[in-house]
């Protein structure tokens, strides 16, 4: 299995900077600066078809070509290092093994569009993986890849480590742009669109650590070569994949994007723990569907998943068993959503806790028959609200009642939660 | 124009126009609580859901979100829009503790009308609701945050349109709290609005709190008279009492706001030391005797001692009406004219505002919304006329600049350049600035010097860059204005004289010569400033009628609604005066200390009684509708045990007239031909003779309904007079100081310093002067100091600060301030330190 992003991975330390390098580290970079035209470097990120691996897939060349030449400066380079998605932890993962890949990364991109500042946002309970960026971004400017005058190409870029305060929503681009601005962190509604007034009103460009960790390695071997990664033809380069729940091996493994996901289950995660029988999983973090069984062989890419309704997400796979409960496991999601709120909006600030109790009442058997279209009605509405946080959150309520009725019946009925009485 | 069909209805709006504000361009109100005209679009409550049908957008949207445009069809009406704003408002009520009954806002609250409109009506949640604990937020505002339904339509305002920081939202999710770190009083001069635009009970009217619901009230569109802006109002009054005062809706003047002095500063109609029967000579009489004897004394004094031997005195805060039945009255009789202002400097600056204003260039405040680079000089607008602050603070939101040219530390909610300039330079340097401007149009304009407008919504009551060489400051000011497209030039009047009002004046029109849409907004000294100086711009000033009391060349005094003690420094001058006075009448509805001296007393009614017209600085003449009839509230009646029971077929304490009618049932009695009483209109006939101002009084005139009227130049404003000599202050050194009196926001403003509430508010009054002057004569920031003028003395707290002119020193015309009478004598004013 070809590892670009995880080549330097050691079970017990992080890479060096030298081990980058001798990797061809830095190389793409040097080829870059003040060598290529900055459309040349959006262009080839268009070819490659690199999708932002955050959880949206919006295609990266696309969003730097809408920094517009004429646009004012200073403009902002930001790294969304604020992995709070529930089961996931790849880019965590992915700044202790190899980081100056992101860093490479976030000057080249910062060289396309011309941001001389970099920000990296990290979340609060990543104390190490930011002290470890501190010192390689030092590292970095000390050999010249940072700081004034990168190479002597003319271009400068310093980039510093903006710990958040520790809300989920701080990992929404627009909420992010107010949090690093000192204010509440409230997503805005485009437009304007951040890559046109992002921090302080200047163009920001915005883009998770795993994105801008491809970047270098799509400018050293090319388009085609990143295509070629990938599972299926319609996707690009490798997808670095969380898998947790009852397995053999959970952890994070980088596959080709588009493996399926019995083959990351079975192949890469080991299979099912012994005793535990595979029920469902939730395929890109908290905030995307129970998949059903049907679709246990999917192959898990931005498009396929789409096309059958679900959302890759962020690729980590929460497997859950038949033991599991699946209200329960709902209930414990929804608690998450309920407070990771950030108040803006009717239906997720109130919508949520709502239908955080309701979930409480089923899963204590204090649930009734007419909870289940009002909990259906409610996964509905919360789609009008301001931002995705409450429509992601929803999401595992509305396949719970799509794919798992049965089960939410069955505590209705026997008052009482199934599992806890099977025990 | 976009033309797009709402609910069936064909619209046509202007670009960027959302399509909530285009319905209701059609009469159709989509439900809202976030969104507020003022305040703009959010998207928070999700309460204004509607149905795009056909067109560029489609399904369930917010319709504060989405701009109107071509071939939309919308429908407000569509299943699924009724059943999605149904479940909002659900939501919303989940955690409302629906205590409806003893809330303040029941009656008028937009909560209880979108619940009962939405259709939800069964609550279907069970369980606990979430609970907060209330803040203290001062006198003025009632906190219920269990109410909150989380529109921000508060942390908005309040941080966003009026830039100061102390409350906000704290904490996230379904624990969003809004107030203040810490209980305490809100710190921001307009932080009554809270009240208007909350839409449901969480900040509510403290001093109006459980005093009746809205439908109890009588309520009628008034006019704020606490400065010369004129904002509109609306009150609201109960049992003879007013409660409270709300903004009405003016967009040229006030826009939705008005300020907490405006708001809460009408306790002067409620005062319970309120005149309510006519005196003579400090014993109850009936209005009719009053009036006789006062006629019968007034005909007497003329023929023993010539007409001239009667004074008359009004002031700014007196209507149109009353003003012109004064002028009417004294020159029928060869009285002396009346004299309106406190001070001779005052009373020039104002005439000069008004003879120089330009009718295309004056400038209403919503203009100077609008402009790009304003120019304040010689005022410190919180203090003389709040809204336009918050005016300047909008302008800047938009990109203006703001630039101050005043001694006083002036401190705005915006960012701004200050120069601090004695108020005897003022003249030169407007000319200097004059001849700094570029006489070339053509003149290519000055680079910008921001480069990001972000901090437009973050940043608080800024302290401004201040640059006290005027010397380097005027040519950048000078190309920052030419650069400028739509600069207004303010003008103060309270502490300058004439010359730097004309000035002022002068550059307007030198900007306006070079294709600049320039304008004038002046800031005068009252709320009727403008009408006083119209209607007796040769009045004398109150000094010089105390003079000729003293030199025995009056010996009748009619005050008309004034109260020229409020600020002399030497009462007890103005006392003997009095009382070498064969006769002194006065009208007034305010208990002031004229009352006690007076031979006879003629209660009047207030605005708020009386129909009463102003004119506002910009010229705009406004009426306020009587609300409710003159009489002794029943709270002071029955001693607040309500109703009563004794019963009666009078109204207690209605004894009293409106003092136009008054002044010219006096003309009226004393003419020996003329013996017809005019009506309302009669006199509104004859103001329109002596001043070619013609009021419509048809029930749809402009003038009713508040809307702008602009006055046409008046006519014949004669030279005025020299002033009297300026008030100083003697250092050690044989240098001096230049004293001026001067507004702030609280204390000293004559009507609200009769408001219980804002007196509680008032901050201690303070000598303000600038530390190295303050050095100069061993004085140190805080400590005491005495100052003396003639026989009176006066201690007072000093304050330095560095924004303060050299030169100059600053006393607030506060209540709290009184002289006392010393035996030491004195020419001139010394500061000795205490």
């Amino acid at each position: 299995m070809t590892q670009v992003l995880f080549k330097n991975r050691h079970p017990d330390r992080i890479a060096t900077l030298e081990e980058y390098r001798a990797g061809g580290g830095y190389d793409a970079l040097t080829a870059v600066l003040g060598k290529y035209p900055r459309s040349k470097v959006q262009q080839l990120a268009l070819d490659a078809v690199l999708l932002g691996r955050g959880g949206a897939g919006f295609p990266a060349g696309k969003k730097w070509m809408t920094v517009a030449e004429t646009a004012p400066f200073p403009r902002y380079m930001v790294c969304n290092a604020d992995e709070m998605e529930p089961g996931t932890f790849k880019d965590r993962v992915l700044i202790h093994t190899d980081p100056h890949q992101i860093i490479e990364g976030m000057v080249i991109v910062g060289y396309s569009v011309m941001a001389e500042r970099g920000i990296i946002f990290i979340r609060a309970s990543y104390e190490n993986a930011a002290r470890i960026l501190e010192r390689e971004i030092e590292r970095a400017t000390t050999a010249g890849f940072l700081g004034d005058n990168i190479l002597g190409s003319g271009f400068s870029m310093k980039i510093s480590v903006h710990r958040s305060a520790g809300r989920y929503i701080c990992g929404e681009n627009t909420a992010q742009i107010n949090a690093i601005q000192g204010k509440r962190a409230n997503p805005i509604q485009p437009p304007p669109y951040a890559t046109e007034k992002g921090l302080w009103n200047l163009p920001t460009v915005t883009h998770n650590v795993e994105t801008l960790a491809c970047v270098p390695h799509i400018i050293r071997n090319g388009p085609e070569w990143f295509k070629s990664l990938a599972a299926v033809p319609t996707a690009a380069g490798t997808k670095l994949y969380c898998v947790s729940g009852p397995v053999q091996h959970p952890g994070c493994f980088e596959l080709p994007m588009g493996t399926r996901l019995s083959d990351i289950i079975e192949k890469h995660a080991g299979g099912m723990r012994t005793g535990y029988t595979y029920k469902t999983c939730l395929p890109g973090g908290a905030s995307t569907r129970f998949l059903p069984r049907s679709l246990y062989d999917i192959e898990m890419d931005f498009d396929t998943m789409k096309k059958a309704g679900h959302r890759l997400g962020t690729g980590s796979i929460i497997v859950f068993d038949e033991k599991t409960c699946l209200v329960g496991a709902t209930l414990n999601m929804m608690e998450f959503f309920a407070r990771e709120s950030c108040g803006w909006c009717t239906p997720c600030r109130e919508g949520l806790p709502c239908m955080r109790d309701i979930l409480a009442r089923i899963e204590a058997g204090d649930g009734k028959p007419e909870d289940i279209p009002l909990l259906r009605q409610m996964s509905k509405y919360v789609w009008n609200s301001y931002c995705a946080l409450a429509p992601g959150a929803a999401s595992p309520v509305e396949s719970l009642l799509t794919y798992f009725e049965d089960e939410v019946q069955e505590h209705i009925h026997q008052h009482q939660c199934p599992f806890s009485s099977k025990g | 124009m976009p033309k797009l069909i709402i609910d069936g209805r064909n619209i046509e709006v202007a670009p960027g126009v959302k399509v909530i504000a285009a319905a209701e361009q059609a009469e159709i109100m989509i439900p809202r609580f976030c969104y507020h005209p003022a305040l703009g679009s959010v998207g928070a409550c999700r309460m204004c859901a509607v149905k795009f049908l056909e067109g560029p957008v489609h399904g369930l949207q917010m319709s504060c979100m989405v701009e109107a445009r071509d071939g939309m069809v919308v429908s407000t009406t569509d299943d699924e829009a009724v059943d999605f704003r149904r479940f909002v408002i659900e939501l919303l009520m989940r955690n409302h503790p629906h205590d409806c009954p003893v809330c303040d806002e029941g009656g008028h609250c937009l909560l209880q009308d979108e619940t009962v409109s939405s259709g939800h009506v069964m609550r279907r949640h069970i369980g606990k609701k979430r609970t907060h604990r209330d803040q203290y937020l001062g006198e003025l505002i009632q906190h219920e945050m269990n109410r909150c339904i989380h529109c921000y339509r508060c942390r908005r305002f309040y941080q966003d349109f009026c830039g100061y920081r102390d409350f906000g939202a704290m904490g996230s999710a379904n624990r969003t709290y809004f107030g203040r770190y810490a209980d305490g009083p809100l710190e921001n001069p307009f932080s009554g609005n809270l009240i208007d635009i909350c839409p449901t009970g969480v900040l509510t009217d403290k001093p109006a709190r459980f005093k009746g619901r809205r439908w109890d009230f009588e309520r009628a569109p008034s006019l704020c008279i606490h400065c010369s802006l004129g904002c509109a109002t609306i009150v609201s009054a109960r049992y003879r009492e007013l409660i409270r005062v709300e903004a009405h809706l003016n967009p040229a003047v006030n826009g939705h706001f008005i300020c907490d002095r405006g708001r809460f500063g009408f306790g002067f109609a409620n005062h319970p030391n309120r005149p309510h029967h006519a005196r003579i000579a400090s014993a109850t009489a009936t209005y009719t005797d009053a009036l006789q004897a006062a006629v019968n004394q007034l005909a007497e004094i003329s023929r023993t001692f010539g007409s001239q031997a009667i004074g008359t005195v009004t002031s700014s805060r007196a209507s149109m009406e009353t003003l012109m039945a004064l002028k009417i009255l004294a020159s029928a009789h060869q009285w002396r004219p009346p004299s309106c202002f406190q001070d001779a400097r005052q009373r020039n600056a104002a005439v000069a505002a008004v003879t120089r204003l330009n009718p295309d260039a004056a400038v209403s405040l919503h203009d100077v919304e609008c402009s790009d680079h304003i120019l304040v000089i010689a005022a410190d607008p919180i203090a003389e006329a709040p809204m336009l602050a918050l005016a300047l603070r909008q302008a800047w939101r938009s990109g203006a600049r703001v630039t101050v040219l005043d001694p006083r530390p002036v401190s705005l909610p915006c960012e701004y350049t200050h120069i601090p300039v004695a108020p005897k330079q003022l003249s030169a340097v407007l000319q200097q600035l004059m001849n700094a401007l570029p006489s070339s149009p053509d003149t290519p304009p000055a680079p910008p010097i921001r480069t990001s407008d972000d901090a437009h919504n973050a940043s608080a009551v800024s302290s401004p860059s201040c640059d006290p060489k005027p010397d380097t400051a005027l040519p950048l000011l000078a190309a920052a204005l030419q650069s400028s497209q739509r600069p207004v030039i303010v003008c103060g009047t309270d502490i300058v004289s004439g010359t730097v009002v004309n000035a002022a004046a002068d550059l307007v029109m030198q900007l306006r010569a070079s294709r600049k849409n320039a304008g004038i907004f002046n800031i005068l000294p009252g709320a009727n400033a403008f009408g006083a100086a119209i209607a007796s711009p040769d009045g004398a000033s109150f000094s010089r009628i105390l003079a000729a009391i003293e030199n025995g060349e009056i010996h009748a005094l009619l005050i008309a609604e004034s109260n020229p003690v409020r600020w002399f420094p030497d009462r007890g001058r103005i006392r003997n005066a009095f009382k070498k006075l064969k006769l002194l009448v006065v009208l007034d509805y305010l208990p002031t200390p004229v009352l006690d001296m007076a031979h006879i007393l003629l209660p009047t009614q207030t605005h708020f009684e009386t129909p009463a017209v102003f004119i506002n600085q910009e010229g705009r003449m406004q009426q306020a509708s009587p609300l409710h009839c003159n009489g002794m509230p029943l709270s002071q009646l029955t001693a607040g045990k309500h109703p009563p029971r004794e019963f009666r077929h009078d109204i207690p304490g209605a004894d009293t007239k409106p003092a136009w009618q008054v002044l010219l049932e006096i003309k009226a009695a004393l003419s020996a031909v003329n013996t017809h009483l005019p009506s309302y209109s009669e006199l509104w006939e004859q103001i329109g003779q002596e001043t070619g101002i013609i009021i419509d009084r048809h029930p749809d005139s402009e003038i009713s309904k508040g809307h702008r009227l602009r006055l046409q130049k008046p006519k014949h404003l004669p030279e005025t007079p020299e002033p009297d000599a300026p008030l100083q202050i003697n250092l050690q050194d044989d240098t001096s100081l230049e004293l001026f009196p001067v507004e702030s926001f609280c204390g000293t403003e004559e009507l609200s310093a009769y408001a219980p509430i804002l007196c509680r508010m008032e901050p201690v009054p303070e000598l303000i002067m600038h530390p190295e002057d303050a050095a100069g004569c061993g004085l140190t920031d805080g400590g005491m100091v005495t100052i003396q003028s003639g026989a009176a003395i006066l201690d007072v707290r000093l304050k330095t600060a560095a924004g303060t002119a050299t030169g100059t020193a600053f006393l607030p015309r506060h209540r709290q301030l009184v002289w006392h009478r010393t035996d030491r004598s004195a020419s001139r004013a010394s500061l000795p330190q205490k």
